[in-house]
């Protein structure tokens, strides 16, 4: 019989209540009460999440944030900043211990990339693991991951694109040189790519839930069980959202 | 005095470092290491930013000292070293 892991489907969140139930279900995993776990989640209204190691101010535009209705949240794992508006957003918990999670960090980026990859196969994509932390096709980004491991957990999340906006995401972000910016836009536009534009129509949410569920249950040969947040993490994610992740302290500590 | 350098890791992430130093005695004051990198744990980041006061700013003992904090701290850095960090550190020198 498969091992049986659970599958939350939380739908749309702010960006401090997705990243604080990321925290609360890696807190309550770790003592060993739930199963491993993976979720599958969108951002509501639109936001920037920026790497734990990042200045918020050396890079976000927090003026530009707030007229268009972007809200910003540091995350707990490192990389870089992200405009999360049409994508599908996976995170995975699970014990560091655990058979299927290599010890060494980046096999374990690529094992879990090659769930999402399995997710897109789904959905007829071709994609390849980009070390360290992308997922391309044809060359072109459709996914960033960032892992982070604490209290003998793993905690990877990332995104899947579905649509991508680079105009409105550098509008919102700040570069380190204004002179270069429209080559920048030029550049990345050629370097990202999302589920739309490969497959030439709209895809909704859904189906790309649907894929990816497939996705992580034949890379890691499980059954995802679909499961609600328990009372401890519901309690536990809104502790983190106030303490935490809305806080201003938390976002613009570096 | 107070400088900044933005340095892409060959292989690796974009550092950027935020320093203020001693410019008599040559050594940091205050640093601040941020960038798209990853460390594990991640707090160690900010220890190392504690460690590295009052260090002199001279490639081989600055990568020496960092290279010993990543020994006695277990810290795994992915997307920097402890080539980058020293490097990035003394491109805010004039």
């Amino acid at each position: 019989m498969k091992e049986q892991w659970r599958l939350l489907q939380t739908g749309s969140g702010t960006a401090f209540s997705n990243m604080a139930v990321d925290r609360a279900v890696l807190v309550v995993n770790s003592q060993g009460k739930v199963p491993p776990t993976v979720r599958f989640y969108g951002w509501v209204p639109p936001a920037i999440s920026i790497g734990y190691f990042q200045s918020l101010v050396d890079e976000v535009d927090i003026g530009a944030c707030e007229r268009f209705g972007v809200d910003y949240v540091r995350r707990i794992t490192g990389g870089g900043a992200v405009f999360h508006e049409n994508e599908l957003t996976y995170s995975i918990v699970i014990p560091q211990s655990h058979p299927e999670i290599p010890k060494n960090i980046l096999k374990s980026y690529g094992r879990i990339c090659g769930a999402v990859m399995k997710g897109l196969r789904q959905l007829g994509i071709t994609s390849e693991y980009a070390p360290i932390n992308d997922i391309i096709t044809n060359g072109q980004k459709i996914s960033g991951n960032a892992q982070t491991r604490k209290l003998e957990t793993v905690l990877q999340h990332g995104t899947v694109l579905m649509d991508v906006d680079v105009d409105k995401m550098f509008s919102l972000l700040k570069v380190p040189n204004e002179k270069i910016k429209d080559k920048l836009i030029t550049d990345v536009k050629q370097r990202v790519t999302s589920i739309r534009h490969l497959l030439g129509n709209e895809i909704s949410f859904k189906e790309v839930a649907e894929a990816m569920k497939v996705g992580f249950e034949e890379e890691f040969h499980v059954e995802l069980l679909e499961g609600k947040l328990s009372e401890e993490e519901v309690a536990l994610a809104k502790k983190f959202e106030k303490e935490c992740f809305s806080a201003k302290d938390w976002n613009y500590r570096r | 005095m107070r400088s900044q350098s933005t340095y892409k890791v060959p292989l690796g992430k974009l550092l950027k470092i935020s320093l203020e130093f001693d410019e008599k005695n040559n050594v940091i004051r205050n640093i601040r290491i941020t960038g798209d990198f990853f460390a594990y744990p991640e707090e160690a980041i900010e220890l190392m930013e504690t460690k590295l006061r009052n260090t002199v700013i001279e490639k081989e003992l600055l990568q020496e000292k960092i290279s010993s904090i990543i020994t006695q701290y277990h810290i795994q850095f992915i997307g920097l070293n402890a080539e980058g960090l020293t490097q990035g550190i003394l491109m805010c020198k004039p």
